[in-house]
């Protein structure tokens, strides 16, 4: 070996150095236990919480930390994101330097000429000798490989029979569908990523919801659950309506595990809850000023319905619900503090002769706090009222789902091919001497030696007469 | 409840018996005891296959929905996978240590707090069942046998961990034999292990089984998680845990090609691989907060 000088351009060393670098099986099991070993960082420490709540859990000190390395969110972190993509150039890498090098080998296999000192050198290898001809022991030994899938080659020679057989050899392709699945994967993520958005929305029953990105709406028809005789949750479903221009195109119904698609968007039943913000209905009372006692027993009032105060001027109109009332005196508005029902009120709309008269809250748990009615002896009071669930959907748009299950697809073909197609090549070479026959098999694998090392002894021991039958293992009962 | 929990009983008794028939037949040498052991294993397989089914007829779905159902299947996967091993390469001695695992495993499930053993009705996010399938069997108005991501997911994913399970059972007995090859010491429980070499070959064989398996498992979970949830990844601690368990083994496949790391150090890593596994199985359900919480 001669030390050639080197003279290449700075920037081609360099990329010579980068390539061999990533080239490198040590920097894949480097990177792979690496990963292994952070991610676990990130199931023991709950991710994206608010801060205050690290604060509370780990401290000030360890706080800090987790902040600064990001370890919060830290399947983002630049650091993780650097070692997938470290990974990925090491496996783009690895695919580039092997693959064709494999390919071409693969392709120029069969030997153009047959060399019987390669059987010396297989790991796998059995020398007999047979009282038989040659030209039969040849097509016994033929006759065997057909038998067990071997492709075959006959390399006759004087005075002796060469064999080249193989079989599986896509097989040793299996690693690199693996890999590029791996890169289909990764991109998938990235369109995903980059292309898509995800959003969440509460609809009450009847309401219209916009599609972020999209012309179209959806609309909730109807919300209900199911019950097992037990009372557990069996099931929650919405009915939606996609409306676009004004007209429905698709009604279906969604449940847990059964989301609608319209569009690329798909909508999914997350979750549910009493609306903090509508009702069905409300029941009203007309009562006495002064002692609160009722003048008219309550009246039933649906939502956006207006309803005449029996024997009054009056009418009401039911327009609004929170349900925990609240009010920003800096913004001046009304809002419900928490979605539970710790102080629900009622907004009304009081009309006399067609015309507002006014416009108050009836509190349930404080009636008569703020006069309803224009009216000196009698006022207004809400004494209960149906709420309606909202049903939470989370829509999502993710136009990279589909390259990830296609190289899903092409990863399970790629496992197939790597894990249970085995590359054999097997070389026979069969002489005479004198009046027996001499004959030597060796092969190879590419992996699971215990495979060919039974067939080459199977074979073997079928050549010479040792017929145990097929199923006779040569690795044995070593008890 | 009755009679899954009968056939645990006697699934238990097998199982005991089982690994102390391979024991036996390992430490006296005897074929009629391996023999015996071998049948003994059929029929625990046969006892374990039975507290599935009935358990399958007693909640009325199929029987992976919480931790001891899915131990029951963990224990049917390990042995039948351990017995398709034993009929194809003839070694029994692996039964000494994988019947002795299946017994531990069987004494954890049973010592499970009763909230992990129960039948329980399926929740809203566990009821998938494949449309195809569905409209299939309502021909014969059997739809309510059809399958879904959910079981497919679960025994993809088991099938996965009994390979692991298998090859860390080998591994151990990898670095045994191979430490008294290489100490040349002649030890009689020692010969009756196949040679480190064919082990190592054998332990690469059972995670050629696992890792594929536990890939479909991963991706099944991930495209009904796009069902359910709406996102095929959301990075909580199962999901996590099943990824740092496939870099691991993923790392065993490549290190079996890199020279200097083959062999000891392969093992070491089929090992790791095996723990993360249990973490992965048991300890993410107790200790890490996510969505896998039943099971
Ligand atoms: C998460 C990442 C990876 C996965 C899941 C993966 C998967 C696989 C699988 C399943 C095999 C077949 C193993 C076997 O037959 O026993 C394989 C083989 C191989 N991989 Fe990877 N791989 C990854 C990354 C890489 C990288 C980054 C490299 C770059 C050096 C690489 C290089 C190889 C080589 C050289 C082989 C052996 C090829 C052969 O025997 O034909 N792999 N890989």
């Amino acid at each position: 070996m001669t030390v050639e000088k080197d003279n290449r351009a700075w920037y081609r060393k360099a990329g010579g150095k980068a390539w061999y670098f990533f080239n490198s099986l040590k920097l894949t099991l480097f990177v792979l236990i690496t990963l292994a070993i952070v991610s676990i960082f990130g199931t023991v420490v709950e991710q994206n919480l608010p801060i205050a709540k690290y604060h509370a859990q780990y401290g000030a000190k360890w706080t800090k930390i987790i902040l600064m390395t990001g370890v919060n969110d830290m399947y983002h972190a630049n650091w993780f994101v650097f070692l997938l993509a470290l990974l990925t150039v090491n496996i783009i890498v690895c695919t580039f330097e092997r693959f064709p090098p494999k390919w071409k080998s693969l392709l120029t296999h069969k030997p153009s000429r047959f060399d019987p000192r390669v059987i010396d050198k297989c790991a796998h290898h059995h020398t007999i000798t047979l009282n038989e001809n040659a030209a039969s022991v040849r097509d016994r030994v033929t006759e065997l490989l057909k038998k067990k899938k071997f492709n075959i080659e006959k390399y006759d020679a004087e005075g002796a029979y060469n064999i080249y057989a193989w079989r599986g050899t896509w097989g040793r392709l299996g690693s690199d569908v693996v890999h590029i699945s791996l890169l289909l994967i990764l991109l998938g993520a990235i369109v995903g990523s980059f292309a898509g958005y995800k959003d969440y929305a509460t609809i009450n029953v009847g309401d219209v919801a916009d599609v972020p990105y999209n012309a179209f709406k959806v609309r909730l028809d109807k919300f209900w659950i199911e019950y097992y005789d037990t009372g557990q949750i069996r099931q929650y479903n919405s009915n939606l309506t996609v409306i676009e221009n004004g007209k429905e195109v698709l009604k279906q119904q969604i449940w847990v595990n059964e989301p609608l698609y319209y569009k690329g968007v798909r909508f999914y039943q997350s979750s549910y809850g009493p609306s903090w913000n509508k009702v069905e209905s409300a029941d009203i009372a007309l009562v006495k000023k002064k002692t609160g006692d009722a003048v008219r027993g309550p009246f039933t009032v649906k939502w956006g319905e207006t309803v005449i105060v029996p024997k009054t001027p009056y009418s009401v109109k039911l327009v609004d619900y929170v349900a925990d009332f609240a009010y920003d005196e800096k913004n001046k508005i009304i809002y419900s503090q928490s979605p539970e029902a710790n102080n629900p009120a009622v907004g009304i709309e009081v009309y006399e002769k067609g015309k507002v008269v006014s416009t108050p809250w009836l509190f349930l748990k404080y009636p008569g706090v703020v006069p309803a009615l224009p009216d000196k002896d009698n006022d207004l009071m809400v004494t209960g009222y149906r709420g309606v669930m909202y049903s939470g959907i989370s829509l999502n748009k993710d136009p990279g789902t589909n390259i990830v299950w296609a190289g899903s697809v092409v990863m399970a073909l790629g496992f197939i091919m790597a894990f249970f197609v085995f590359h054999r090549r097997v070389w026979v070479h069969i002489r005479e001497t004198g009046s027996l026959t001499e004959v030597k098999i060796g092969g190879m694998i590419n992996k699971n030696n215990l495979v060919l090392e039974e067939e080459l002894k199977n074979i073997a021991d079928r050549l010479s007469g040792n017929q145990t039958g097929p199923d006779k293992r040569s690795t044995g009962d070593r008890q | 409840m009755i009679l899954s929990l009968l056939f645990f009983t006697f699934s238990f008794v097998f199982y005991a018996i089982t690994a102390l028939l391979y024991i036996g037949s390992w430490v006296f040498k005897k074929r009629w005891l391996g023999q015996a052991a071998t049948a003994m294993a059929v029929i625990a397989a046969f006892s374990t296959g039975m507290i599935l089914i009935f358990r399958a007829t007693e909640a009325g779905h199929a029987p992976f929905s919480n931790l001891w159902e899915s131990m029951m299947l963990f224990v049917w996967a390990v042995n039948v996978g351990y017995l398709i091993m034993e009929y194809k390469h003839k070694f029994r001695v692996m039964g000494a240590f994988v019947m002795t695992f299946e017994v531990l495993a069987m004494l954890s499930a049973f010592l499970l707090p009763y909230k992990f053993k129960s039948a329980e009705p399926l929740n809203p996010a566990l009821q998938n069942k494949w449309h195809w399938m569905t409209d299939l069997l309502s021909r014969w108005g059997a739809q309510k046998y059809a399958i879904g991501w959910l079981d497919f997911h679960v025994v993809t994913t088991f099938i996965g961990y009994a390979g692991f399970a298998i090859s860390f059972g080998i591994s151990i007995m990898f670095l045994l034999k191979n430490r008294s090859e290489e100490g040349g010491r002649k030890s009689a429980l020692m010969d009756a292990f196949p040679e480190a070499r064919v082990l190592d070959e054998l332990g690469y064989r059972t995670i050629a089984w696992g890792f594929p398996f536990l890939t479909t498992g991963i991706i099944s979970g991930a495209v009904w998680a796009n069902y359910a949830w709406g996102t095929y990844w959301s990075w909580d601690p199962k999901e996590t845990w099943s990824l740092i368990t496939w870099f691991i083994y993923a790392a065993y496949l490549h290190a079996r090609v890199t020279k200097g790391w083959r062999g000891r150090k392969a093992a070491y890593l089929s090992i790791a691989g095996f723990l993360a596994v249990i973490f992965l199985y048991w300890g993410v359900s107790f200790v890490l907060p996510g969505l896998h919480a039943y099971a």
